[in-house]
């Protein structure tokens, strides 16, 4: 327990946290200020009075639409129009309406963007990019304590002070998890309470029912896990490769290059389900319950593909497999080289 | 009382991909006892660091026994590592960290008191320096951070591997005191690796020196240099052309003497003492101008049983040593309070 504490300690005292951790403040920050600057609750009177004025100068400026109010039998004497003529809904419109639809009439509304920010809708995927965001960060804080122990030889130091290795991994492991999932949950904390405030002042809250509440708390604590996940995984791979530089390599690696390998691998095979080769694929799988592959190249004529249903609990047993495949190369590795 | 370190048969070989695999530890015998302060001295790459390193469960060994405090380790090193004290190459740290927080670290992680932490800085000098970053400390302070972090358990044996790498004079002064007063008023067992050998032959009341992962000799640092001093004696004269009447005058009256002539001077080895040559000297009607006797010390005594002694015009290489012979099994016991002994 001591050891524990003393670990933790060790990665709340480390510059790089204090640097990723005032990043990651800053992030939720600039995404609140994005979200206040560009959400609106609707134009006031003048702003709607002014896209009146520019609709109806538009209008003034197009003389077929003028024509076309004046003139009764604008489109039946106009061989340019014919086409509207014979158009199915031509018809059912009002003579107004023909001018509006075909020659391009403007209103008020076609000068007015609005964007109300809505957190019902958008709230809860906002929170899941934070999550994964934080356990980005988390991934790269945790193999970069470990690898810099390693290449500082503050490790042998620990070592002779601690030569129970399972003690010391175990140790190292638990106080990054703890910190990850402190860190993630603070920072979702932080991000739910800014879009919310943001939301009721400049957008809409929206109606967070029940419903709402169980699916983002579902999704949100599947994303906790990957997170989790993550930080596993960037331990172990500085555990293996014993340099922070070795770990953060090989998940650019993968993260730049290796998916792109496969994406065009795949492209090139004639191989069912393509996606699902993407280790992207898996995590939405993850993070969403569901995902579902399609296949047309079996569909023929009907245009009805094969479905490929990738379920929460299947992407959960690859990507845990892939931590805990890599937790015990790092495990064994520890306990069996030498520390030099 | 029983050695505190015990060692026999040590063997380590690192495989390397393309070459002949290197013995580092090639049956290595160690003995050391309580309450002393021991040298482990050996050319570079004779297995000192890897001993060490072996010792505090670092790195695992592909043969022997080790036995700390009567334990067997790395087996039952958890059993024993709160009362070793260590610091193995050269001091690392965590450059952003201070060295108070550095050792506040290690003391909390294994329950050691925090006020053990002021108690050690005090002791290592380290004291005004201890709220700065260790990027900024010099190399002699950071071996003095390294010295303070291994007296955190108090512990009653030190290991230090070259503990005055460096330090100033002042630094190594103060080293020599530390570490003398712990093992002579507290007890403690201290054993270091140098190669500062006047250091050793000032500090160490033992001492093992190894070649290419063997031991070449061990016992008290004052029995093994008594042991291989054969004293000569410089004689100068006020004519140099006195010289070759000087060797016959002396290999006259003492047919077993050597009497060489070097440069300007006569060396004389195998003299009944000072006093017999200027007398048989006087007799033969020469009169000298200078005479010394000429003591050997740890350095050359090192030199000599390691053979890394430097030759004009050629460098000494890494593993160059001189290479001891295999010991049979079961081959002497030993006894480090005896008189060094070639092994």
């Amino acid at each position: 327990m001591n050891l524990f504490k003393a670990e933790l300690r060790r990665l709340a005292r480390r510059r790089l946290s204090l640097v990723f951790g005032i990043l990651a403040v800053a992030g939720v920050v600039g995404l609140t200020a994005i979200m206040w600057a560009t959400s609106s609750q609707g134009p006031d009177e003048g702003q709607l009075a002014e896209a009146q004025a520019q609709a109806d100068q538009w209008n003034e400026d197009n003389p077929d639409y003028g024509d076309c109010l004046e003139d009764e039998g604008f489109f039946e004497e106009n061989a340019n129009y014919a086409w509207a003529v014979e158009d199915s809904a031509y018809a059912d419109m009002s003579h107004e309406e023909r001018c509006e639809f075909y020659v391009g009439g403007m209103t008020a509304e076609d000068f007015i963007y609005t964007y109300t920010f809505s957190f019902e809708n958008e709230g809860s995927y906002m929170l899941i990019g934070v999550a994964i965001v934080a356990g980005l960060i988390m991934m790269m804080l945790a193999s970069s304590a470990i690898g810099a122990e390693w290449s500082s030889g503050g490790m042998s130091n620990l070592m002779v002070w601690h030569p129970h290795r399972m003690k010391v991994w175990g140790a190292k492991l638990g106080a990054a998890l703890a910190v990850c999932a402190a860190a993630v949950a603070g920072v979702v904390v932080l991000a739910f309470g800014l879009l919310y405030l943001t939301a009721a002042v400049r957008g809409e809250v929206g109606d967070l029912d029940g419903v709402w509440w169980e699916a983002t708390l579902e999704r949100l604590g599947r994303t906790g896990l990957l997170t989790l996940g993550m930080t596993a995984l960037g331990a172990s791979l500085a555990m293996l490769g014993r340099h922070t530089a070795i770990a953060g390599g090989v998940i650019a690696g993968y993260l730049i290059i290796g998916d792109m390998l496969v994406q065009i691998t795949s492209m090139s095979l004639p191989v069912d389900y393509p996606e699902r080769f993407s280790l992207y694929t898996w995590v939405m799988a993850w993070i969403s319950g569901k995902i579902e592959l399609y296949n047309w190249n079996s569909s023929g004529m009907e245009m009805t593909p094969d479905v490929m249903v990738i379920t929460a609990t299947d992407a959960g047993l690859l990507l845990g497999g892939i931590v805990v495949l890599f937790g015990a190369l790092a495990t064994w590795a520890f306990q069996r080289r030498d520390a030099a | 009382m029983p050695p505190i370190i015990e060692i026999s048969g040590l063997r380590k070989t690192y495989s390397r991909a393309f070459r002949q695999p290197h013995n580092a530890l090639d049956g290595l015998d160690m003995e050391v006892a309580a309450g002393q302060v021991h040298g482990f001295l050996g050319p570079n790459g004779s297995g000192k660091t890897t001993t060490l390193r072996a010792l505090l469960g670092l790195i695992r060994v592909d043969g022997g026994d080790m036995r700390i405090f009567g334990e067997e380790v790395p087996r039952r090193l958890p059993q024993v590592v709160s009362r070793i004290g260590a610091v193995v190459e050269s001091p690392q740290f965590f450059k952003h960290f201070s060295g108070r927080l550095t050792l506040q670290l290690l003391a909390e992680s294994a329950g050691v008191p925090r006020s053990r932490v002021e108690e050690v800085l005090e002791q290592v000098g380290l004291k005004d320096a201890a709220k700065a970053a260790v990027k900024g400390y010099s190399l002699g302070m950071r071996q003095r951070l390294a010295v303070a972090q291994a007296l955190l358990k108090q512990p009653q044996l030190l290991i230090l591997d070259e503990p005055a790498n460096g330090l100033d004079p002042a630094g190594i002064h103060h080293m020599r005191e530390l570490l003398q007063w712990l093992a002579h008023s507290q007890g403690v067992t201290v054993v270091v690796s140098s190669h500062l050998l006047s250091e050793v032959q000032q500090l160490c009341d033992s001492m093992t020196i190894v070649s290419r992962g063997r031991r070449i000799v061990d016992g008290k640092v004052a029995d093994i240099i008594a042991g291989h001093s054969s004293a000569s004696l410089s004689v100068r004269f006020p004519d140099a052309a006195s010289l070759p009447e000087a060797v016959e005058a002396l290999t006259g009256a003492a047919p077993d003497l050597t009497a060489a002539v070097d440069r300007d001077r006569l060396v004389v080895t195998g003299a009944p003492e000072p006093a017999w040559v200027t007398k048989t000297l006087a007799d033969a009607g020469i009169y000298l101008s200078e005479l010394v006797t000429e003591t050997k010390n740890l350095e050359s005594v090192f030199l000599e049983l390691t053979g890394t002694a430097p030759v004009p015009g050629r460098t000494v290489q890494i593993g160059q040593s001189v290479e001891v012979p295999q010991a049979a099994p079961g081959g002497v016991a030993i006894d480090v309070q005896a008189e060094g002994v070639e092994r």
